[in-house]
């Protein structure tokens, strides 16, 4: 029996689905995108505008289309999912690649020595209460023992001291050396960051640091105790006034510094820099 | 520059989190601006725009001084407040009517920028028929010999469909294909000499007596007629460092397998040298090999087996 014929009447009652074009259309179908290089037909386009840009965007949207419907198809519950092949045309990117983060002293230290991270349990059996307990988060966490009602004292301590503070000290000491730990770690991520030795970078901060001290006493550091391997400040003199001026001029400054303590212009005191400075020596 | 935020608490790290460099990006989110005066075609294209490009977008109706190609740090700054790479700026001049300026940054810094004016314009709302949902991802249909040859075309035709494909997938639902957005671009000689025509169209999908439907358009709006004004093309060094693929995205080199111009797959087989001594040949009586006479006794009885299984 021969179907051909029949196929080809059921195929006629529908409108094609074919196009035809002189130069293949070129796809992106990661983007969806249809690019076709045929020429424009100029004469219809100024006579027929509208129709004739309909049409030419319908070939070409038909013929993407095709090729959507040619790609493998899975079945979810969404419905008919179409699987993209990977994108061909290129896009720029919104921003750089990311870079790699600098690793901690402790992973630098962690990776030399094999240590390997592995996951906490979410819930932790407490023997004590036999119960499981979150490891962190609400209701987590080690239980805080500066908090407890009653703390042993140690034989061989002091029987007066109070072990309460010293609880709370030595929890104090242990977050403030964490936290400067992260601080080291962070200046040294920015510095390696910026492509310069940490060990350099700290150096300089501290040569510096150091010649801002010397600066403010008054022979300039001259009687200072001499740190080892410290480099000789250059630039820095100590200036004299000469030893004979002319008279107003001495008198005047001698007035100035007068003036300025007991003087009704000179500020005697300054009250809210007073108040800032005692209490900040308070703290 | 604006002042680096240190996070305080969890959410705003996260936001901060979101806006730092990745592998996988996000979408590109676009942000419509108004310039220091804008005309009613403006205002209509920009608010279609939006409608266009919505999730992916905000939207700015007051009025600002700006001027893209004479002084750019307040689009970066823009850029930067909103976490934006996209940027289209509408203004409305004596000497450059019915402006729009489309400007793409990398880094918050500007990479390219197109001005195109608007010829006519006729606005979505004021277009009949059906429109698409908010947030489909659109086809989309690039005509005309232009955009494979002209610099500026190109260009052109790379900073739309970066601004309208979204967020990159890898799966695509075959009935979420409700329009296509399509650029044609009108040859430089003649009466339209080098317009460009802006096209929304919704699809509608008919029988066609196969799988795959025959599809018919709809014109949805807006629709823009466009012509270039000052262009500013990206930078060289610029380009090549923003189309950099992350190691990680880059495809696992497969060793020995080649594929070739028509996309028929060869494979190479290694197989190491060939142990001569363990050979089959073909076996003659001449030929075999005399072991120690420990073997021999060893072997003895199955060879005798062997010679037995044959006479009979």
């Amino acid at each position: 029996m021969d179907v051909s014929s029949a196929l080809e009447a059921h195929q006629n009652k529908f409108k094609s689905i074919q196009v035809e074009k002189l130069v293949p259309v070129e796809f992106d179908l990661n983007l969806l995108a249809a690019f076709d290089s045929n020429a424009i037909d100029a004469q219809k386009l100024s006579s027929k505008k509208e129709e004739y840009l309909k049409g030419l965007n319908r070939d070409n949207a038909q013929l993407l289309f095709n090729e959507i419907f040619k790609l493998p198809v899975e079945s979810t519950d969404a419905g008919l999912l179409a699987k993209l092949p990977s994108q061909t045309y290129i896009l720029p990117r919104e921003k750089p690649l990311p870079k790699e983060k600098p690793m901690t002293r402790w992973e630098k230290f962690a990776k030399t020595k094999g240590i390997q991270k592995h996951k906490k349990e979410r819930m932790v059996f407490d023997e004590a209460t036999g119960k499981y307990t979150p490891t962190w988060g609400y209701a987590g966490g080690k239980k805080d023992t500066t908090k407890d009602w009653l703390l042993e004292v140690p034989s061989n301590v002091d029987p007066m001291e109070d072990q309460y503070a010293k609880k709370r000290e030595e929890k104090k000491e242990r977050v403030d050396k964490n936290k400067k730990r992260q601080k080291r770690n962070e200046e040294e991520a920015s510095a390696t960051n910026k492509g310069m030795d940490p060990r350099q970078v700290k150096k300089k901060q501290l040569q510096e640091a150091i010649a801002v001290t010397k600066q403010s006493t008054a022979s300039y550091g001259r009687f200072d105790k001499k740190i080892e391997g410290e480099q000789k400040m250059k630039g820095m003199k100590r200036q004299f006034a000469p030893n004979i001026t002319d008279g107003k001029v001495e008198k005047q400054a001698t007035l100035d510094i007068l003036n300025k303590v007991v003087g009704k212009n000179g500020e005697v005191l300054n009250v809210t820099k007073a108040v800032r400075q005692h209490k900040k020596a308070r703290k | 520059m604006l002042r680096t935020i240190k996070p305080k608490n969890a959410r705003s790290k996260r936001v901060l989190r979101s806006r730092e460099s990745k592998v996988e990006e996000n979408g590109k989110t676009a942000i419509f601006v108004r310039g220091s005066q804008t005309s009613q075609i403006v205002n209509d294209a920009l608010k279609d725009l939006y409608l266009l490009k919505k999730p992916d977008a905000v939207n700015f109706t007051k009025k600002n001084q700006i001027h893209p190609f004479e002084d750019d740090s307040s689009l970066e700054f823009f850029s930067q407040k909103n976490d934006a790479s996209l940027l289209v700026v509408g203004t409305h001049s004596k000497k450059r009517p019915h402006n729009l300026v489309f400007a793409r940054m990398f880094d918050h810094q500007i990479m390219d920028m197109m001005e195109l004016g608007i010829e006519s314009a006729t606005a979505m709302s004021q277009t009949k028929g059906s429109k698409c949902a908010v947030g489909m991802k659109p086809l989309m249909v690039f005509n005309g010999e232009l955009f494979d040859t002209n610099e500026n075309y190109k260009n052109l035709k790379n900073l739309f469909t970066d601004f309208f494909h979204g967020q990159s997938i890898d799966a695509i639902n075959l009935t979420g294909l409700e329009h296509v957005i399509t650029v044609t671009a009108a040859p430089l000689e003649g009466k339209n000499a080098g317009l460009i025509y802006f096209r929304v169209y919704t699809i509608q999908l008919k029988k066609s007596g196969a799988k795959t439907p025959r599809i018919e358009l709809e014109n949805m709006g807006p629709s823009l007629d466009f012509k270039m004004r000052r262009i500013q093309l990206p930078k060289a060094e610029l380009w090549k460092v923003a189309t950099k693929v992350p190691k990680e995205l880059k495809p696992k080199k497969v060793k020995n397998v080649e594929k070739d111009e028509m996309g028929d797959v060869f494979g190479r087989i290694h197989l190491g040298d060939q142990n001569l001594e363990k050979i089959q040949t073909r076996k003659m009586k001449g030929l075999k090999k005399r072991g120690t006479e420990d073997d021999e006794d060893e072997s003895e009885p199955s060879k005798k087996a062997k010679v037995d299984e044959d006479e009979e």
